[in-house]
C-alpha cells in the first residue's frame, strides 16, 4: 500500500475539483480518494488500452503523459515480442551515458541554467536533489526504476529532437508524409521491422514505436478483413517471401497486444496464417512433384521456413517421400525367415532392408540440403518417422513372426536386428541443418524403435537360457543313467596336468574373447555380406560327440572359427582324459553352457547401449544369465557329481575290493580328478566372468552388492565346501588303503628274515620292503594329483593330515610286527623311504615326526649283548623331538624278536636296582 | 486450519460508516487482505473486522461480487510479476455487474485494490479502459476529471510524436 500513500500527497497535482474527497482526505488518513485512482491503477488501466488510446490519454496531463510515457510499460511490451535485450540495454545505458557527459560539458557554456537538469536526469545518484525543482512530483514512485522515466521526460523536455533522440524513425514519422497515410512507409522497411529494433534504455517507447507503425496497420487491417484476398498486406507485398516474412512478424507483434480483443485478433492472424500456409504448401508438394529441387521445392521451403520455422513444410516432405508411400519395397521382413531353414533366421534380408533404408536416407540429405535452408533440421524429424513408421514396423513385424517360429529365432533376429539399426544408426550423414548431436538423436530414434521389445526380449533371453540350460544338464545325466553299467576307469595320467590345464584355459580365453555373433557391417564400403557370415550361428559350438577326442574333427567352416575348433579339440582331448569322472560331471557340459550364457550375454548386452531405463534392465538381465548359469552349472552340475564322488568314496572298503592291482583307489582317484575339473571349471567361470561381464562392463567387480559378484562367491564356496569334505573322506580312504596295504602285502619274514641254514641271515635286497614302496607309491599319487588344483593352503592341511595319518598308521603297523636285527636293515630303509617322501612335502611337522620314527627303528639294530644302549636309546627323547616318550619307546622295543631275553638288562638299565628285586 | 470444514462460518467486517455487515467467511476470503486478517487472528474469533477504507455501500456491492465468485480458483501470486497482460474479455455478469455510475467504479475498484482482490480489480480497470477506449483527451479529460496542464503546443508536440499509433 505504499504508493497509495504516495498518491495521496500527489493528487493536489492532479485534480483540484473533487474538494469534498480532498476534504475528506485531510481530514482523515484512512479514508480514500473518492475519485481519482492511485497511479499504479491507473497503469493498470493503461494496459488494457490500446495504443492510439494511450497516447490520447496521455494528452490529458503531464502527469498521465509520464505515465504513459513510462519506459518499463514498453519495455514490457517489446519483451513480450521477445526484441528486448537486457544485457544491450545496459551496453547502451552506459554508453550514453559517456556520451551525454561529454555532450554535457561541451553544451555547459549556451546551456548553464538548465545543466542541472541534464546532469540529473543522467546520473542516478544527484537525481533527488534536481527533481525537486521538476513540477513533477518526485514521491508519486519510489522505486529506482521509475527515474528512467523522469530522465527521459526530462530528456525529451530539455533537447526536444536533438542529440541522440532522433535517430531513424522520429525522422520517419515526423516528416510530413508520415502523418498522411502511415501505410505509405517504405514496405522495405517494414520487413525488417524487428531486425532493427535496439533496446535503449529510455527509447523503448520510441523503438515499440517503430514496430507499431510498421506493423499495426497491416495487422488492425489484417484483424477486421473478411477474407484473404483483403488484406492489404497481400496487395502491398507480391512476393512470397515478403508475405511470410510479413505475417511472421505480425505473429511476433500480436503478442504486444495487450488490449481487449487481443484474441480474436490473433486468431485472425492464425487463420490467415493458415491460409497462406496451405497455399504455399501446395506450390511446395508440386514442386516436389516435378521433383524440382532447386527451383519451386526450393523456393517454397524457404517460405515456410520464414513463415513460422517451416514445420508444416517439413511435415509435407516426409510424409510425401517415396520411402513413405511405398514401403514395401525395402523388403519383406518375413523374408528374414523364409530365406533361412526351418527354426532359423536369416538376417541377410533384413541387412539388405538396413542398407536400403540407409542409402535412401543419404540421397535424400543431399536433397534436403538443396531444399531446405540451414537453419532447420528436417533429417531428423524425417529420421524419426522412418523410425516410427518403417523401422518400427518391420522390426515388430519381423519379431512377431520370428517369436511364433520358434524362440531362438525370436532372440537372435532381435540382437541381430538391433546391431544392424545400431550400424544404420552409424552410417547416417547429418545435413547442413542437423545439430551437432544428430548421431545421438538418430541413435534415441533407434532405441524408441526397439524399446517395447526390450522388455519381452530379456525376459524371453533369460528363461530361454535356462531352459537350454537345464536341458543340457538333463540330457547329460539321462546318457549318464544310460551308461551307468559300462563304468569305464581308465584315468589321466598325472603327467603334464598341470601344463595341459593351462593350455586348455588359454584356448577357452581366446574364445571367449571372440564374438560368438559376427555381423557384418553397413557402412559406407559396404562389403556384401556374404553368406558365408555365421550370423548368430553359434560358432563356439565345442564338439558335441560325446568324448571322441578326435582333434581333426572340425566342423565346416574352419576359416572363421578356427579358435573355437581347437578349444573344442582340447575339450575332447581334456574330456577323454578325464573319462573317468565322466559320471559324475563333465567338464563339456559345462563349456557348452558356458557357450550357451556367453551367446545370450553377448546378445542381450548390445541393449546395454540403449542406455536409460532398458539399458539398466539389459544390464541386470545380463547378471541374471550370469547367475543362472552358475546356479544350474553349480546346483544342477557340479554339485551333484561332486556329493557321488563323496558318497562313493565313503562307501569304499578296500578289504572288499578284489583287485589291488590298479594304480590307485579308484573312488579317490576320480574324486581327485573331480576336483581337478571342478577347478577348472571354477577357472572358466572366472575367465568368463572378467571377459564377459567385467570387461563389458556390465557389472562392477568391486561392488561386492552385484548379484553377479555374490552368485560367484556363492559358486566358489560351494565349490570348496564339496572339495573339504571330499577330501576329508578321501583321506579315511586312502588310509584304509594304506592299512590294508599293510596288512595283507608285508609278509612277516621282511623284518624276521629266516636264519638260512649256513647261519647267516638271506638278505634278498638292502631296499625298502615292498609294502613300503606301495604305501608310499599310493600315498604319493593321490596327493600329487591335488597339486595345482586346490589352493596351496588347503593342500598343505591335506598333506599334513595325510602325513600324520600315514604316521599313526606306520606306528600301528610296526607294533604288529616282530623285528631281527638283521632285520632291522629293511626296517630302517622302509623308514628311510617314508621320511623322503616325507621330506618332499616340505611340511616342518610332518618331517620331524618322521625323523623320530627313523631314529626310532635303530633300537632294533642294537645287537643284544648292548642291551645297555638300548635302554639308553630308548630313554633318550631328544633323540624322538619329544615325539615318543620313554614309555613308548619301550612298547616299540618290545617288538624286538630277542625282547625277553633283552628284558631284564634293559630294564635294569633302564630302572636302576629297583628292577633287580623283581 | 481449524475452522475450514465446519458449517458456513460467518464474519462480521465493520465498515468506515460503522456499518456491520456478516457475510460467509469464505466470501469473505476472496479477498487475500481479510483472508490473511482471519488467519493472523487464528481461528474463531467473532471479532468484528474493521475495514476502514470502504464504506457500507461499497462493500456490500464488492461482497456482491465476492458471492457471485466464491468459488472461483484462487489468482496465482506471481503471474503479475510476468505481464498482466492477455487476461480474458469481462464476462457478462461482470459486465452487467460494473453498469455503475463513475464513482461507484471508482470506489470498487479502490476498495479491490485495498481488500486485495485481484479478479475484481482486473475487471474494474478493464471497464475503466472500456471507458476511455475511443474518447479525445479532452473527452477522457471531462470523464475522469483531469485538469489540462499542457499547453496546445505542448498537447499538439505530444500528438506528433506517436503519430504512428493514430488509429486509421
Amino acid at each position: 500500500m505504499a504508493t497509495k500513500s504516495n498518491f495521496k500527497r500527489a493528487v493536489p497535482t492532479g485534480d483540484h475539483s473533487r474538494h469534498h474527497v480532498l476534504a475528506s482526505l485531510h481530514t482523515t488518513q484512512l479514508v480514500d480518494s473518492k475519485a481519482v485512482l492511485p497511479a499504479e491503477l491507473i497503469a493498470t488501466i493503461l494496459d488494457y488500452l490500446p495504443i492510439p488510446d494511450m497516447f490520447r490519454f496521455a494528452r490529458t496531463s503531464k502527469r498521465m503523459q509520464e505515465m504513459v510515457y513510462d519506459d518499463t510499460r514498453w519495455i514490457q511490451r517489446l519483451k513480450s515480442m521477445g526484441c528486448w535485450n537486457d544485457v544491450e540495454a545496459r551496453q547502451r545505458f552506459e554508453e550514453a551515458m559517456r556520451r551525454r557527459m561529454e555532450a554535457q560539458r561541451a553544451r555547459e557554456a549556451e546551456e548553464a541554467p538548465r545543466t542541472g537538469v541534464g546532469l540529473n536526469g543522467s546520473i542516478n545518484g544527484i537525481a533527488g536533489g534536481g527533481d525537486a525543482e521538476q513540477k513533477i512530483s518526485v514521491t508519486l514512485f519510489d522505486a529506482g526504476l521509475e527515474e528512467d522515466v523522469q530522465r527521459k521526460s526530462l530528456d525529451w523536455k530539455v533537447r526536444p529532437r536533438t542529440g541522440m533522440l532522433d535517430r531513424g524513425f522520429d525522422d520517419m514519422t515526423l516528416s510530413p508524409t508520415g502523418s498522411s497515410a502511415p501505410l505509405t512507409l517504405d514496405p522495405n522497411v517494414a520487413l525488417k521491422v524487428f531486425s532493427n529494433v535496439r533496446s535503449i534504455r529510455g527509447m523503448a517507447r520510441q523503438e515499440y514505436g517503430k514496430v507499431y507503425g510498421a506493423l499495426a496497420p497491416y495487422y488492425f487491417d489484417l484483424a477486421r478483413s473478411r477474407s484473404h484476398t483483403d488484406p492489404v498486406l497481400f496487395r502491398t507485398y507480391r512476393d512470397p517471401e515478403q508475405q511470410a516474412q510479413m505475417l511472421s512478424q505480425l505473429k511476433i507483434f500480436a503478442k504486444s497486444d495487450f488490449a481487449q480483443g487481443w484474441n480474436q485478433r490473433e486468431e485472425r492472424v492464425d487463420t490467415m496464417m493458415g491460409i497462406f500456409e496451405n497455399a504455399v504448401l501446395r506450390e511446395f508438394e508440386q514442386g516436389y512433384e516435378y521433383k524440382d529441387f532447386d527451383g519451386r521445392m526450393k523456393r517454397y521451403a524457404h517460405v515456410l521456413v520464414t513463415l513460422n520455422g517451416g514445420a508444416a513444410g517439413v511435415d509435407s516432405f516426409i510424409h510425401n517421400h517415396p520411402l513413405m508411400l511405398d514401403k514395401d519395397k525395402l523388403g519383406n521382413p518375413a523374408d528374414c525367415l523364409r530365406h533361412a531353414g526351418p527354426g532359423q533366421v536369416s538376417l541377410q534380408p533384413s541387412h539388405q532392408f538396413f542398407k536400403g533404408l540407409a542409402t535412401a536416407l543419404n540421397e535424400e540429405a543431399a536433397i534436403i540440403d538443396r531444399v531446405f535452408p540451414m537453419s532447420i533440421d528436417v533429417l531428423l524429424p524425417f529420421v524419426d518417422r522412418i523410425g516410427e513408421d518403417i523401422i518400427s514396423e518391420y522390426v515388430t513385424t519381423l519379431f512377431d513372426e520370428a517369436h511364433e517360429v520358434s524362440i531362438e529365432v525370436y532372440l537372435k533376429a532381435v540382437s541381430g536386428v538391433f546391431e544392424q539399426a545400431l550400424q544404420f544408426a552409424i552410417s547416417l550423414k547429418p545435413t547442413q541443418g542437423s545439430m551437432p548431436n544428430f548421431q545421438e538423436e538418430v541413435m534415441r530414434v533407434i532405441s524408441r524403435c526397439f524399446e517395447p521389445h526390450v522388455d519381452l526380449y530379456l525376459q524371453e533371453e533369460l528363461d530361454f537360457f535356462k531352459q537350454k540350460s537345464a536341458a543340457e544338464v538333463e540330457a547329460w545325466e539321462k546318457r549318464l543313467t544310460d551308461e551307468e553299467q559300462s563304468t569305464e576307469s581308465f584315468f589321466m595320467s598325472n603327467v603334464n596336468r598341470q601344463a595341459a590345464k593351462r593350455d586348455f584355459l588359454t584356448s577357452f580365453k581366446k574364445v571367449v574373447m571372440m564374438p560368438v555373433n559376427v555381423l557384418p557391417t553397413i557402412g559406407g564400403s559396404s562389403k556384401p555380406a556374404s553368406s558365408t557370415l555365421g550370423i548368430n550361428g553359434d560358432t563356439l559350438d565345442p564338439t558335441s560327440g560325446t568324448s571322441t577326442p578326435i582333434p581333426s574333427e572340425r566342423s565346416a567352416s574352419p576359416r572363421l572359427e578356427a579358435p573355437s575348433t581347437e578349444l573344442a579339440a582340447k575339450a575332447a582331448i581334456m574330456n577323454s582324459r578325464l573319462e573317468g569322472i565322466r559320471s559324475l560331471f563333465s567338464i563339456e557340459v559345462a563349456l557348452n553352457l558356458i557357450h550357451t550364457a556367453k551367446s545370450s550375454l553377448e546378445r542381450a548386452a548390445r541393449f546395454v547401449r540403449l542406455g536409460g531405463q532398458s539399458g539398466e534392465e539389459s544390464k541386470d538381465q545380463c547378471e541374471n544369465v550370469f547367475i543362472s548359469l552358475l546356479q544350474i552349472l553349480g546346483n544342477r552340475h557340479i554339485k551333484p557329481g561332486f556329493d557321488k564322488a563323496v558318497n562313493h568314496l565313503s562307501a569304499y572298503r578296500p578289504r572288499e575290493v578284489a583287485d589291488h592291482n590298479k594304480q590307485g583307489v579308484a573312488p579317490l582317484v576320480a574324486f581327485l580328478e573331480l576336483v581337478n575339473v571342478g577347478d577348472l571349471i571354477q577357472q572358466m567361470v572366472d575367465v568368463f566372468y572378467l571377459q564377459e561381464l567385467v570387461a563389458a562392463n556390465l557389472t562392477d567387480r568391486d561392488d561386492f552388492l552385484s548379484p553377479a559378484c555374490k552368485e560367484k562367491k556363492r559358486f566358489e564356496q560351494m565349490l570348496d565346501e564339496r572339495v573339504a569334505a571330499g577330501l576329508n573322506k578321501g583321506i579315511d580312504v586312502l588310509m584304509d588303503e594304506v592299512e590294508y596295504l599293510c596288512g595283507t602285502t608285508q609278509s612277516p619274514t621282511d623284518f624276521n628274515p629266516l636264519v638260512g641254514a649256513d647261519g647267516t641271515v638271506q638278505l634278498l635286497d638292502i631296499g625298502p620292503s615292498h609294502t613300503a614302496k606301495k604305501v608310499i607309491d599310493i600315498v604319493q599319487s593321490h596327493t600329487s594329483m591335488l597339486v595345482g588344483s586346490t589352493d596351496k593352503n588347503v593342500l598343505d592341511v591335506f598333506n599334513q593330515e595325510v602325513g600324520l595319518r600315514l604316521f599313526t598308521a606306520l606306528c600301528k603297523h610296526l607294533k604288529r610286527q616282530r623285528i631281527s636285527v638283521d632285520g632291522a636293515i629293511k626296517l630302517i630303509s622302509d623308514m628311510n623311504a617314508y621320511n623322503t617322501y616325507i621330506a618332499s612335502l616340505r611340511n616342518k611337522s610332518l618331517t620331524q615326526y618322521f625323523s623320530a620314527l627313523r631314529e626310532l627303528s635303530q633300537i632294533y639294530l642294537i645287537a643284544p649283548n648292548h642291551a645297555k644302549d638300548i635302554a639308553t636309546i630308548i630313554a633318550d627323547s631328544d633323540r624322538y623331538h619329544g615325539i615318543f616318550r620313554a614309555e613308548e619307546v619301550y612298547e616299540f622295543a618290545e617288538r624286538r624278536v630277542d625282547w625277553y631275553q633283552l628284558k631284564r638288562e634293559v630294564e635294569k638299565q633302564m630302572y636302576g636296582v629297583g628292577c633287580v628285586t623283581m | 486450519m481449524a475452522t475450514s470444514t465446519e458449517a458456513p462460518k460467518t464474519v462480521t467486517l465493520t465498515t468506515s460508516d460503522n456499518a456491520d455487515i456478516q457475510v460467509e467467511r469464505e466470501v469473505a476470503e476472496r479477498s487475500i487482505l481479510i483472508k490473511n486478517l482471519l488467519e493472523d487472528l487464528g481461528g474463531d474469533s467473532n471479532e468484528a473486522i474493521p475495514i476502514p477504507n470502504v464504506n457500507e455501500a461499497v462493500m456490500k456491492k464488492v461482497l456482491e461480487w465476492c458471492e457471485q465468485h466464491r468459488k472461483d480458483p484462487p489468482a496465482s501470486q506471481d503471474d503479475d510479476s510476468d505481464s498482466r497482460k492477455k487476461s480474458t474479455d469481462i464476462d457478462e455478469w461482470d459486465q452487467k455487474f460494473m453498469q455503475v455510475d463513475q464513482e461507484m467504479l471508482f470506489e470498487i475498484i479502490l476498495a479491490a485494490n485495498y481488500l486485495d482482490i485481484k479478479a475484481l480489480l482486473d475487471v474494474g480497470c478493464k471497464t475503466v479502459a472500456n471507458m476511455i477506449k475511443g474518447k479525445s483527451p479532452d473527452e477522457i479529460r471531462k470523464t475522469f476529471n483531469i485538469q489540462n496542464d499542457f499547453t496546445p503546443e505542448e498537447e499538439d508536440q505530444i500528438r506528433r510524436e506517436n503519430e504512428w499509433a493514430e488509429d486509421r
